[in-house]
């Protein structure tokens, strides 16, 4: 049976005010059910990110509503609030800047577990390091190591692994593959498709392509300029796209096909009635 | 007829002797604390003019420091072999014909538009200095900096000559960099990842554009790139490295629909596609590439290959066609691949 653990409504952000301000969030709103994964697409300004820090609680909205699991996220406190960091966690875009230097992978992923946690034995906590290390694909011996001695896609599976210390019922992922080699994008993105299945997590993926996300995503929530554009299952906004911003993303996505991709970049050049619409 | 023949081959197989850009055997190498650093081993390649040419590898296959080379922009490195830009020899060249050689006859859009743009100088005065430089009037200058401006799709330049580069965005800032790169109309320019800082519709608006003027002004391009995706429609002929050498060259159909690589192969399937069926797994190439100062013995790629043999191990595959294939590829295997299309699609 799904349920909803997130739900977003009328989500607003302005920054700055007078005639400073500039509205970064405008009326968003959508939900994700427990379970499932939701892509959030578009392009820089587009509030992608803004809309995820909201729901983590590391900005305030100006003003709407953020329900996670029936309650009020916006009116937390305290110990309810510190209860919540231990609820949704994030994955970072950059695996180079979101790690500490200066500490070993037992102390990065262990952090959250000594905090949220206190009274865990040092060897209890020390299993379930081991165990998140295998969980996404490292070894037991990278313990005693500092970041710096991974490269990007082993730094991004130990930002993983921080995530899943705590065991959270939502993971938010920002962009985590925008960094990496291509042929370590697809076994990051690999990795998400088998913690999905093996934890049952409830995943909002962020990205600003059409392509990464099509592999992951049930549902995908397109937005521009701060609002929503289209919001659809994986097969909606693929087989049928509506609305003018999705279909130009989708036609700019470079396909590896020198015959598709020929036919794409005329298709760009010349004035499209659906990009008509959306000038 | 044999003379009508080749003709017809002529635009896709240009003679070596035309060509504009010639590379043979080209080695680069780092001096580093942890021993030398081999970024680029070996490489020969072509560029016939009006040719556009992509240049495909991830991190640490050497594309970029290639690319640098070139222009003669890699002052602390040990470099050997020979870059012949129309018949002059690159490294030989004193430094005076070098200066006058880059924008002029060869130009280089970086990566980065904002770090690469000076950022207390506006931005009609740097579209401008190719020009000024070779002596060319303010007046005249100017004059042909707005055009060049609007050609790259700059809408009222006559009001954003004279704004810096941070009132412009990435996608506007690429653009002012293609046309400083284009205004001393040079037969030659080398982007060297021009898309990689951009969202997806702007990325796509400055491959169609550079497409576009490489047309027009029948200027050839080497297109840098990580990504397969981005080059397939844009590009003539296609070359791949890995870990500092060519792993595969051909035209850029035979590339992505005969490739004969391993490594290319895995690159291709492993790339999400916004059509076709959706995989339950995305196909990957496990490992990581190799560091530079630590190449794998034999094949650099033979750790994370699928078809690996004993050979692999200890001989370092050359860049030959294979008797049953049509165009050359490093790779042991590679008749074989040839011989079983579809083998590993």
């Amino acid at each position: 049976m799904t349920d909803t653990l997130v739900e977003v409504a009328n989500l607003a952000k302005v920054f700055g005010t007078g005639r400073y301000a500039s509205k970064v969030l405008d009326d968003v709103g959508f939900s994700v059910q427990r379970g499932e994964t939701v892509g959030l697409v578009g392009e820089s300004g587009s509030g992608k990110s803004t809309t995820a820090r909201c729901i983590l609680r590391l900005i305030e909205p100006t003003s709407g509503t953020i329900r996670f699991e029936g309650e009020d996220v916006l009116s937390f406190r305290r110990a309810k609030l510190k209860e919540y960091r231990a609820r949704a966690q994030l994955v970072f875009q950059d695996p180079y800047s979101s790690l500490d230097p200066r500490m070993c992978v037992e102390d990065i992923i262990g952090e959250g577990i000594r905090i949220h946690r206190p009274r865990q034995k040092r060897t209890a906590i020390r299993d379930q390091i081991v165990e998140l290390l295998e969980l996404v694909g490292l070894r037991p011996d990278h313990l005693p190591r500092r970041p710096a001695a991974f490269s990007g896609g082993e730094r991004q599976r130990i930002g993983i692994a921080r995530a899943l210390a705590v065991q959270p019922s939502l993971l938010i992922c920002d962009e985590p593959v925008a960094s990496l080699d291509v042929s370590i994008q697809a076994q990051i993105l690999n990795l998400f498709v088998n913690l999905k299945s093996r934890l049952g997590l409830t995943m909002i993926y962020i990205a600003h392509d059409l392509a990464t996300v099509r592999h992951l995503c049930d549902r995908i929530v397109v937005m521009q300029g701060g609002q929503v554009k289209e919001i659809g299952s994986r097969d909606q906004i693929y087989g049928s796209p509506q609305d003018p911003y999705t279909i130009a993303l989708m036609r700019a996505v470079p396909e590896p096909d020198p015959v598709v991709a020929r036919e794409r970049s005329r298709e760009r050049r010349l004035p499209s009635t659906a990009e008509g619409v959306a000038k | 007829m044999i003379s009508a023949a080749m003709d017809n081959a002529a635009p896709t197989r240009p003679d070596v002797d035309t060509a504009l850009l010639k590379v043979e055997d080209l080695s680069i190498s780092f001096p580093s604390p942890n021993g030398t650093v081999h970024a680029v081993n070996g490489v020969s390649f072509s560029v016939a003019p009006r040719e556009r040419m992509a240049i495909v590898g991830e991190s640490g296959s050497g594309k970029s420091v290639t690319a640098q080379a070139l222009l003669g922009l890699l002052p602390t490195a040990t470099i050997s072999g020979r870059i012949m830009f129309d018949g002059h020899d690159v490294q030989t060249m004193p430094a005076s014909e070098l200066r006058a050689l880059r924008g002029a006859e060869m130009s280089y859009v970086f990566q980065d538009p904002l770090s690469s743009l000076d950022p207390v100088r506006t931005i009609g005065d740097q579209v401008c200095q190719p020009l000024r430089i070779r002596g060319i009037s303010r007046k005249e200058a100017k004059a042909r900096a707005l055009d060049m401006l609007a050609a790259v799709g700059i809408p009222d330049p006559a009001r954003r000559y004279g704004d810096y580069p941070h009132q412009f965005s990435g996608g506007m800032r690429q653009r002012v960099m293609i046309a400083m790169a284009l205004i001393g109309e040079p037969r030659l320019v080398i982007a060297d990842e021009p898309t990689t800082a951009l969202d997806v519709r702007v990325a796509a608006k400055i491959v169609d554009l550079l497409y576009a003027l490489s047309e027009e002004r029948g200027v050839a391009v080497v297109f840098i790139t990580h990504d397969l995706g981005v080059v397939a429609g844009s590009a003539d002929r296609v070359m791949v490295m890995y870990a500092g050498r060519v792993m595969e060259t051909c035209a850029v159909d035979e590339l992505y629909y005969r490739s004969i690589h391993p490594y290319t192969l895995g690159l291709l399937q492993s790339l999400p596609r916004v059509t076709g069926p959706i995989p339950e797994q995305l196909s990957t190439i496990g490992g990581r590439p190799p560091s530079p100062s630590d190449l794998p013995s034999g094949c650099a790629f033979h750790p994370r290959c699928r078809y690996v043999r004993d050979v692999c191990r200890t001989d370092t595959p050359t860049l030959r066609t294979p008797p049953s294939g049509q165009h050359p590829s490093a790779c042991h295997v590679a008749g074989w691949l040839a011989e079983e299309p579809g083998v590993l699609r």
